[in-house]
């Protein structure tokens, strides 16, 4: 049969087919990789004028420089509570929205469509767009709190992170609703007519099949998520700009050197610091993947 | 039981309320002048003549205004639009039929370290733009590729690929093997088997893909912004530009150039909605 290895035509055939691919894949991610790394080297700025070997001063910068070191610090700090926050919020949130919408109702695949719009949205546009509707005297939601006669807060110069984190929400718990639903679509009802039968309560049957069952898929759905919000950078860009203290994500920061501050080969080392993070985010990952598979692959 | 289906309505209601909310006050927003939309009374009714505090006159000057230059930028909005539908395009088209390949001959060949292949594909969407975006810029400035559409393109086909590549895989392990066999069997070549069954067998999952691809690029902002700010600028960089002069935002047409911006979107994914789970999980969750 075609397909098997050893002959060279078929081994020549299948590079063939996956070698395009590959090859662009490789071009454009190790190529830029390596030549970050000699860049994080210089001092190359962005008008691409002549540029000095520096040797490791960008790195000690990165470290010890007492003002970057801080902002460096406060950005993986605000990138990282970020991120807890936004995925904790949406998993509750979406899982609790998928638990509301596991049975089937009239009107529920029309009701679905409209929650999952948002995130299929760009963030950036998007994200101006909200500037107005948090906006502090005019924004139609101060004036909505302004008719219930609550206090109208400055969301945008005051919450800056909360602003953040509520237009990540409105984006992103329809991706953990989606992946929560179909865990608990895949959930037996054997298991539930049993639970009935032996008339276990309900809390108990949610702790003992509902959540253990749906766990898995969470789990990937959680990995998905943190991975987009650790590169935080559409939003923050969008609602307070890249240089604000209370919401530079590494991303917002990586943003600020290279480009505003035209530190390029400072920007460079910075970005290789972050990619070790990366790489770790990113064999978690697909440890993970493998892991459900296996599992996968037990039960089925 | 009463009080959990309360709750359970409640929920469901109040966040349908507050999810849907943003959107429709961009359609209301699109059809307000200036001064309404900024306006201290909440205008929500769009009735002309009306003497409520909440009512506003409708326009399309919003819309009307997408043809002109707006307020700091010197081209009408439908030469961005232009811009992100070519990048778009091209690059969807580029990464479907790269993608394609690409996972047939990982679900139908034996080839050494195919996982760790699979997953170095999976970790290159990990890679976050900005960290990987200044050699770009350098590299792109010898290949005068700056400020082009084929510079995005590239880019953007590179991007997508992953999500490609792993959707289609999924795809295609599910066509039986046996109609290629039969195809063999018949003198056809591998490729002849290919092009003539798995393709027209893929076409469902081809065109999923094309959808998730061409959102993706539709939305992408981090390299738009750092490599095409000047030609070919995109549309969520040209809306990003707005944000400088937030008092003076033009929000009326804002709101309409949003909306028209996200129509193709909204439509794209009511088209293949059944697949939307499919497509945000890489295909590692199939149903």
């Amino acid at each position: 049969m075609a397909g098997m290895p050893g002959t060279g035509g078929t081994r020549m055939l299948a590079w063939s087919f996956v070698g395009p691919a590959l090859l662009l894949l490789i071009a454009f991610n190790l190529f830029p990789l390596a030549w970050n790394i000699v860049l994080s080297f210089t001092n190359a700025d962005l008008s691409g004028g002549t540029w000095e070997w520096v040797g490791g001063r960008n790195y000690a910068t990165i470290f010890s420089d007492k003002s970057f070191a801080a902002k460096y610090g406060a950005a993986l700090r605000t990138t990282a509570l970020f991120t807890v926050l936004a995925v904790a919020i949406e998993l509750a949130l979406g899982f609790a929205l998928a638990l509301a919408l596991r049975r089937d109702f009239r009107g529920k695949t029309p009701l679905l469509a409209v929650l999952l719009l948002p995130m299929m949205l760009s963030p950036a546009v998007m994200g101006l767009f909200w500037n107005l509707i948090l906006e502090g005297t005019y924004g139609p939601l101060n004036q909505i709190l302004g008719l219930a006669g609550l206090s109208q807060p400055a969301w945008r110069t005051e919450f800056k992170l909360l602003c953040l984190l509520l237009v990540d929400v409105w984006m992103w718990t329809p991706f953990m609703m989606l992946i929560a639903l179909a865990g608990l679509n895949a959930i037996p009802a054997q298991l539930y007519e049993a639970a009935e039968i032996d008339r276990t309560p309900a809390w108990r049957v949610f702790a003992r099949i509902t959540l253990p069952l749906c766990a898995p898929l969470l789990g990937l759905a959680v990995l998905l998520r943190a991975t987009d919000a650790l590169k935080q950078f559409d939003l923050v860009m969008a609602i307070t700009g890249p240089n604000d203290q209370a919401t530079q994500t590494v991303s917002a920061l990586l943003y600020q050197t290279t480009f505003a501050n035209q530190k390029v080969g400072l920007g460079a080392a910075y970005a290789i610091v972050v990619l070790v993070g990366v790489i770790a985010v990113a064999t978690l990952f697909t440890r993970y993947l493998d892991w459900m598979a296996a599992r996968q692959g037990r039960e089925g | 039981m009463r009080g959990l289906a309360v709750l359970r309505w409640s929920l469901l209601g109040v966040y349908a309320a507050l999810a849907a909310a943003p959107l429709l006050l961009l359609l209301l927003t699109s059809f307000k002048s200036p001064a309404d939309a900024t306006s201290l009374d909440l205008k929500v009714l769009p009735l002309a003549g009306s003497a409520s505090p909440h009512a506003f006159a409708p326009t399309l000057d919003g819309y009307a205004g997408l043809a002109g230059g707006g307020e700091g930028t010197a081209q009408p909005f439908w030469s961005y639009f232009l811009s992100s539908a070519i990048i778009g395009v091209c690059s969807t088209i580029a990464a479907v039929a790269l993608g394609t390949c690409c996972a047939y001959g990982f679900s139908r060949f034996r080839i050494a370290g195919a996982k760790d292949w699979l997953f170095f594909i999976l970790s290159t969407r990990f890679m976050p733009p900005l960290a990987v975006v200044a050699p770009v810029l350098v590299m792109y400035r010898q290949m005068e590729l700056q400020n082009t559409h084929l510079g995005l393109i590239l880019l953007y086909t590179v991007f997508n690929l992953s999500l490609a590549v792993w959707l289609m895989k999924g795809f295609i392990d599910e066509i039986p093997k046996a109609y290629e066999e039969a195809a063999l069997v018949d003198g056809y070549s591998r490729i002849q088997a290919f092009v003539r069954i798995i393709v027209p067998q893929a076409r469902t999952g081809m065109a999923v893909t094309a959808v998730f691809c061409l959102i993706a690029a539709w939305n992408e902002y981090g390299f738009a912004l750092t490599l095409n700010n000047q030609r070919g600028v995109t549309v969520p960089v040209y809306f990003a530009g707005l944000q400088g002069n937030i008092s003076g935002v033009p929000w009326p047409q804002v709101a309409a150039g949003v909306l028209v911006s996200v129509l193709p979107i909204m439509v794209f994914t009511l088209l293949i909605r059944r697949h939307l789970l499919r497509g945000v999980t890489f295909g590692t969750i199939k149903q």
